[in-house]
């Protein structure tokens, strides 16, 4: 559990932060790595309601097939582009029996669900933790995730209580863009006074990067459909293959 | 510039911004509504100007307006959205004035669903408002493909003087894949819009940008203007890929976009099977690179459209390669994307076929 940035009396950890931050590809990771201590049931929630493709609800067999509960709309909602959030997210927030993931929509807009949850929240059981990719548009300054991490605060109506550096350029990720995400990380976590809880890294990458916090070594498992789940190679039929070749 | 981590239509947005576009005028929906936002917020840092509109409609004639100044001008919208802007895209190639329409395709007909989906392809090539206008088409397969074409949009919009369309199905517009934006041409290399821009008459002839020609002679001598851009288009403006052409396939599949890339990911597992696949990825679905797949369907002697559609392109897949060799088809609809194993299997059948 602390290996992966927890304390003993974690209930649920909330991911927010912006588009593309990485936060569902570390719900998914992370409820299964939760998993496998089998210190508690997992459960993990997708609150999604502002992206309509890649949420943690096109993940749900393989979490399933671990006994992980997995909290989605359900049916044709489930395609929807809906702002659906179900009565068990509440109840997950109440359940001191388990430990539950919620995986958040993008940027403020996104956030603005939890409003919905603040009088479930209690300091110190549950965490509300801010994913941050220092590669993407208005979150590569100090200034800039200080900004985005504020509008979600103002939104959600809870405070951060951690942040997690997931640095990446996908199939172009190197060990140094990591590293300069974490001093990013840092340097928020100074301004703001907020901790840096967890590193997450491609497990094909774990080793080469140094970090200073635990360490979330993932797999990537959000993936486009030409490639496929577990098997992804570097850069087979990426974007690189299909470099404009005008005639 | 380095490298960001960008969604497709994020990505679209600010390719806009770096060739030059300071106008855009949208209405939100699903799956390209991040191109709104991230420009709502864009824009403002440029000194540009994003109107939402109160519809497509509204949207459609301000582009209408803004292109008519000779101002770099566009706007984004998803299947529904592009038929409600489909009267004005047709006033605009009419009038003859530069604008980029960006459509992010999902499921039809009608309001049909979120997911992604190519079956907008008969609209975005044939019409799909009225008369005898057409549109260059282009596709892209990866988002930094989407930045390029974007950015090459204006330029052509500019220099053909004609609405130009970026086609890409909603997987292009929400996934995320690295992006870097090459500088683009200098604004100066854009053509000169003193001849048809209304940017205000003192000291020369009021220039007028219209559609209506009531004298059917005035009318005829516009369509032949029109006729002769699009045959110049024809010889300079077609643009495809291709992939694992070298190798002696015995199948040539014709696909675009997303669906190109599951293509070429089923053409590796074939290899490995020791059964080589060929692939033309058209770039422009108008000018359509039909002498090009033409000339390697007659080499290789069969050919399939794959699409995420009942089956649209095939159409022109057939009519350019005559009725001498058969193109089979295979294709999902609805918003379903097809696995790589499926495809694999369609052109195995196709081959035994």
């Amino acid at each position: 559990m602390e290996r992966l940035g927890l304390s003993a009396a974690t209930r649920a950890v909330i991911l927010v932060g912006d588009y593309g931050s990485g936060k569902t590809e570390i719900a998914v990771n992370l409820a299964l790595q939760l998993a496998a201590t089998q210190a508690y049931p997992i459960a993990i929630a997708d609150l999604d309601l502002v992206n309509p493709y890649f949420r943690c609800r096109e993940a749900v067999e393989p979490l399933e097939r671990v006994g992980i509960r997995v909290v989605i709309p359900q049916g044709g909602h489930r395609f929807a582009d809906l702002p659906i959030l179900l009565p068990q997210v509440k109840g997950l927030l109440q359940n001191d029996d388990q430990l539950a993931v919620l995986d958040v929509g993008g940027d403020e807009v996104g956030s603005r669900v939890l409003a919905g949850l603040v009088k479930a929240y209690r300091q110190g059981v549950h965490e509300l933790w801010f994913v941050v990719n220092a590669n993407r548009p208005f979150n590569d300054t100090v200034q800039g995730c200080a900004a985005t991490i504020s509008r979600i605060e103002g939104a959600s109506g809870l405070r951060v209580t951690g942040l997690v550096p997931n640095t990446h350029l996908m199939q172009e990720t190197t060990a140094e863009m990591v590293g300069e995400g974490i001093v990013l990380a840092d340097q928020v976590a100074e301004r703001l006074s907020v901790p840096v809880r967890m590193v997450a890294v491609m497990e094909s990458m774990a080793d080469a990067v140094r970090a200073h916090h635990p360490v979330l070594r993932m797999r990537r498992l959000m993936v486009p459909p030409w490639l496929r789940r577990d098997t992804v190679q570097l850069g087979r039929t990426g974007p690189e293959a299909f470099r404009l070749r005008s005639t | 510039m380095a490298k960001k981590l960008m969604k497709g239509n994020e990505a679209i947005g600010e390719a806009a911004i770096q060739a030059g576009c300071r106008n855009y005028f949208a209405y939100p929906i699903t799956p390209q509504s991040e191109v709104a936002e991230y420009l709502s917020r864009r824009m403002p840092e440029v000194q540009g100007h994003f109107v939402q509109a109160e519809s497509e409609l509204g949207a459609a004639n301000m582009v209408f307006g803004a292109a008519a100044t000779g101002e770099l001008v566009f706007t984004t919208s998803s299947s529904p959205g592009v038929s409600l802007m489909s009267e004005t895209i047709s006033y605009i190639a009419g009038a003859q004035l530069p604008a980029v329409f960006v459509n992010i395709v999902r499921g039809g007909p009608g309001l049909g669903g979120i997911l992604p989906a190519q079956s907008d392809y008969f609209q975005a090539t044939k019409g799909g408002g009225h008369g005898d206008y057409r549109l260059l088409v282009l596709a892209p397969a990866t988002v930094q493909e989407a930045v390029d074409l974007t950015m090459l949009a204006f330029q052509l919009a500019f220099k053909y003087r004609n609405p130009v369309m970026i086609l890409g199905d909603g997987m292009i517009g929400q996934m995320m894949e690295p992006v870097e934006f090459k500088p683009p041409p200098p604004a100066a290399d854009l053509p000169s819009v003193e001849t048809w821009a209304t940017t205000g008459a003192k000291g020369r002839k009021c220039n007028i940008a219209h559609s209506l020609f009531l004298d059917p002679e005035a009318l005829e001598k516009n369509n032949h203007v029109l006729a002769a851009k699009y045959k110049v288009w024809q010889k300079d403006e077609i643009r495809f890929a291709t992939y694992n052409l070298d190798n002696n396939p015995r199948l040539l599949i014709v696909a675009y976009g997303t669906m190109a890339r599951i293509c070429s990911t089923a053409i590796d597992e074939l290899k490995q099977k020791g059964v080589e696949v060929g692939l033309i990825r058209p770039i422009t679905l108008y000018p359509f690179p039909a002498a090009a797949i033409l000339q390697h369907a007659k080499k290789i002697g069969k050919v399939i459209s794959v699409e995420m559609s009942m089956g649209q392109m095939v159409e022109d897949v057939q009519a350019a390669v005559g009725h001498d060799i058969h193109v089979g088809f295979f294709g999902r609809a609805g918003g379903i994307i097809p696995s790589p194993d499926e495809v694999v299997q369609a052109l195995e059948a196709e081959l035994r076929a």
